[in-house]
């Protein structure tokens, strides 16, 4: 005779073996070798898993980028856009059927330029809509372009010289778009991504996830794995992420503590 | 039974009460029997300081198209009027006010611009309503007063308008809006009492208790109300935005919601991302938000998607003429955006027709997946007719969705290549049926696939469909059908009434003329368009724009040259236009 625990254990077991709740495509993302968006692949996929939210419950939306391939990975419904278009479109659909969960992915060319004006209205708008900015600092796609959030210097095909402009912190942009829910992440810490992401979906309203990732293709100056590695690390002890003014202070002061920045009491 | 065909015209500055005062009279005479097409014109970009002009054509028979003469005038602003002097027919009558509350100078004055053989009655327009009421801010209702008396208006249709206007306000304000319009009424009667006219008192008309009185505007709203609408998402924009303010106001009650986005691209993306959802959404703009949503319209073409999006023309290119009506959008509605793109455009010609192709358009993007384009203009959409409006029966806007088949759970086919071109289409939610749609060229089962025979067969699959859907959209509807004629003319939009009008008024003078209504634009009836021009000697399409664009669309299904006849004023296309046109090309026939 099996025990009530052994009988349910047995069937995680084998709703695991299953599949049904993991959202991992049946063939590899065709991302390039040690891209760092096979760690948000995880740190999503492993919080769709382990809250066990049904995978036809789940849109995944993205535009247009590397980033953009996301939801051909995976085995929720998906709806891949035109470049910079994700954020309206999830408004969409998740006011169409407000039952569903809706994960909006994308670049940081999709989300901070060509589709730059879409952020402020849907945080003011606070729909309820988790979005990841998978923010390499570079074009990916187009083989290499400086992004909006490329550091000033940046030499690239297109800026042989150098860029001249100053690049857009989009922690520091949600906050002041007054979005419910904003976190700091990166892509070599799964774990991390998927605690903000399982304590982020909770958030009734709109809530992003700004994750410093790596393009090993196209950027071996700036975010390489091993300038990421280094440069980033938890947010202090004390902080209380309910405290707005504190949050800006800490973003304003340390462009890499990572862990939720900010979430407004309910 | 003498006829009536009478245009009256009401001019003022803002605050005057002109527009109020133009709703009225077409009420009254919607009331009475008449048909009724009114048209409010404000050439003052901001309303506030500008002229107002409303314009009401009344008849004992079905009216089309606007009036090109004004037989009546009603100035509540001398200075004003002046410009609406040269539209008067002869022997018209003016009304004005004989005290006006602001001094005119001689040579500024109405009378002294009017042509030879005006009837003028001069009326105290303000003091009379300060007797009625106690206030001048009645001046516009015993400026009607006068009117009625003079042209033999049942009075009783006034007060009963009155009535249902200010019923809302109280009693009160009810009865001293009565007593001013009784209080010109009386003045006029007494006063004039020799030269009264019974234009109105005894024409016999049927009136038809189902006829209501509505704009263009109002249709679409309410179409998209008993379509079940849920969702409406749009960016102001001249004219489009009485329809998110309509919806603003009575979506709520039923439900349903208005998000005024941050531009028009992000309208359509939520357009496309709720419909994608399973739920009915839809957007409208004009030109400058249309040429803005030209991707992602590709985009609901590409990865099947439905949407619905109304684009009320206005004059253009860029923000060309934001109050003026034209119909130059129809290139961009049929072929903006990037690639093979074929979508449905429709475009109503009528009030009426506004309703139903609204209701119709979400069960064509919902059958077959692709943004269906509603094209309608200014002129359409300000004008107000009163029509019989049967609004959709339960079941007449049900959904037209199709949903796989249970069968194909687990191992389903998104776009799969059926004979229709249409592939069954799962939403959210649906267990077993998961697929990412992509704007990204994919194979039947939607996986991103860039080879030669897959784009060659998708593109097919697209265009099959789109050819499919024919069966669906209304054929040109031939008026004063015959096996051959001298001219056949061919109308689309809010043009078409004038085309109508001009036909119907040639073929009283002998002419062998027809009228062809296309209101499918794309795809077209390519066969019955065909055969029309065929049998027609020489073929007009009279259209506002420069450059003939749906003559563009059909003038290679025949060999023969289309004539065109395009106006770019901004202004309605006047029937008697379009009529010379005829009998000049009837002239070279000759
Ligand atoms: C309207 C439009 N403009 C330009 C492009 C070309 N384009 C595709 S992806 C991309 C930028 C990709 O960068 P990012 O958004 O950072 O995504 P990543 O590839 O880095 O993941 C560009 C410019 C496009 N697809 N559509
Ligand atoms: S190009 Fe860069 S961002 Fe794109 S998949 Fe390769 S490594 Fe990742
Ligand atoms: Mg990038």
């Amino acid at each position: 005779m099996k025990t009530p625990a052994r009988v349910l254990a047995d069937q995680v077991n084998q709703i695991q073996k299953s599949g049904r709740f993991s959202p991992r495509s049946a063939s590899l993302p065709t991302w390039c070798p040690g891209c760092g968006y096979f760690g948000i692949h995880q740190g999503l996929n492993d919080c769709i898993s382990s809250l066990g939210i049904p995978l036809t419950q789940i849109v995944t939306v993205s535009g247009i980028g590397c980033a953009g391939r996301y939801p051909f990975f995976s085995k929720t419904y998906g709806l891949h856009t035109v470049h910079g278009r994700a954020l309206p479109a999830a408004t969409g659909v998740k006011l169409g059927n407000p039952n569903l969960t809706v994960f909006a992915v994308g670049g940081d060319g999709d989300g901070l330029a060509i589709g730059g004006g879409h952020l402020p209205h849907i945080a003011r708008r606070n729909i309820d809509v988790n979005y990841l900015l998978f923010d390499n600092s570079i074009y990916g796609l187009t083989k290499g372009q400086p992004s909006p959030s490329s550091p000033m210097g940046t030499k690239t095909k297109a800026s042989p010289y150098g860029t001249i402009d100053k690049p857009l912190n989009a922690t520091l942009m949600a906050l002041a778009y007054g979005a419910s829910f904003v976190a700091r992440l990166f892509a070599g810490d799964p774990k991390g991504i998927t605690e903000a992401l399982i304590e982020g979906i909770r958030n009734p309203g709109f809530s992003i996830f700004h994750i410093y990732t790596t393009c090993v293709t196209f950027d071996k100056n700036f975010k390489t794995w091993a300038h990421l590695k280094k440069w980033t690390h938890a947010l202090p002890q004390d902080y209380d992420p309910t405290d707005l003014g504190r949050a800006f202070n800490e973003v304003l002061k340390d462009d890499f503590s990572l862990g939720v920045i900010f979430k407004r009491d309910a | 039974m003498p006829e009536v065909d009478f245009t009256v015209e009401v001019c003022g500055m803002a605050g005057d009460g002109t527009i109020a005062a133009g709703g009225l009279i077409n009420e009254a005479m919607s009331h009475g029997g008449f048909s009724v097409l009114g048209f409010d014109s404000y050439p003052a970009e901001i309303r506030g300081f500008g002229r107002c002009v409303t314009n009401s054509r009344i008849g004992s028979n079905e009216i089309v198209a606007l009036g090109e003469k004004t037989h009546a005038l009603i100035s509540l602003n001398d200075e004003q009027s002046r410009s609406r002097t040269p539209s008067l027919a002869e022997h018209s009558l003016v009304f004005f006010d004989s005290n006006p509350p602001a001094y005119v100078p001689e040579d500024n004055s109405l009378l002294s611009v009017l042509p030879p053989g005006a009837q003028v009655f001069g009326i105290p327009f303000g003091a009379l309503a300060v007797g009625a009421s106690g206030a001048s801010r009645g001046r516009n209702l015993t400026a009607l007063g006068g009117f009625a008396a003079v042209t033999g208006v049942d009075p009783n249709l006034f007060r009963k308008v009155i009535r249902d206007k200010f019923k809302a306000k109280g009693d009160r304000v009810v009865d001293i809006n009565v007593k001013s319009f009784d209080a010109g009424y009386e003045y006029a009667l007494e006063k004039f009492s020799d030269r009264l006219k019974s234009i109105f008192s005894k024409i016999e008309t049927d009136h038809d208790p189902k006829k209501v009185m509505l704009s263009g505007n109002q249709a679409i709203g309410m179409a998209a109300i008993d379509a079940g609408l849920k969702l409406y998402f749009g960016y102001p924009i001249t004219p489009a935005t009485p329809i998110m303010e309509y919806l603003a106001k009575y979506l709520p009650e039923r439900g349903g919601r208005v998000v005024q986005m941050e531009d028009e691209i992000s309208s359509i993306g939520a357009v496309l991302g709720s419909f994608y959802a399973g739920t009915r959404s839809m957007t409208a703009t004009s030109g400058p938000g249309f040429a803005l949503m030209t991707e992602l319209i590709t985009h609901g073409v590409m990865a099947e998607i439905p949407a619905v999006i109304l684009d009320a023309q206005r004059g253009g290119p860029a923000t060309g003429l934001p109050t003026k009506t034209e119909q130059s959008d129809l290139h961009a509605a049929v072929f903006g955006g990037p690639g093979d793109s074929a979508r449905i455009v429709i475009a109503p010609t009528d009030v009426e027709e506004c309703y139903h192709f609204v209701i119709r358009s979400f069960q064509l993007a919902e059958k077959y997946q692709t943004p269906v384009i509603v094209l309608t203009d200014f002129f359409l959409d300000n004008r107000v007719e009163n029509r019989p409006l049967i609004r959709a029966m339960e079941g007449q806007a049900a959904s037209w969705n199709v949903f796989p088949d249970e069968a194909f759970k687990d191992h389903y086919q998104r776009y799969a290549d059926t004979p229709s071109g249409i592939s069954p289409r799962a939403l959210p939610g649906m267990e077993g049926f998961n697929f990412t749609a992509t704007g990204l060229e994919h194979t039947e089962k939607g996986s991103p696939d860039y080879s030669p025979e897959n784009h060659a067969k998708m593109s097919e699959k697209r265009h099959r469909k789109l050819r499919y859907a024919l069966k669906d959209l209304e054929k040109p509807a031939e008026f004063f059908a015959s096996d051959h004629l001298d001219v056949g003319v061919i109308g689309w939009g809010s043009t078409f009434g004038s085309v109508l009008e001009a036909v119907e008024k040639s073929r009283k003078n002998g002419f062998k003329v027809g009228a062809l209504k296309v209101t499918s634009i794309f795809p077209y009836h390519s066969e019955t368009i065909g055969a029309f021009m065929a049998k027609s000697k020489r073929v007009l399409v009279p259209e506002l724009n420069y450059e003939g664009q749906l003559a563009n669309l059909i003038a290679h299904l025949d060999s023969k040259p289309v004539d065109r006849l395009n106006f770019v004023t901004g202004t309605p296309i006047p029937p008697s236009a379009i009529q010379s046109r005829i009998e000049e090309l009837l002239g070279v026939l000759a």
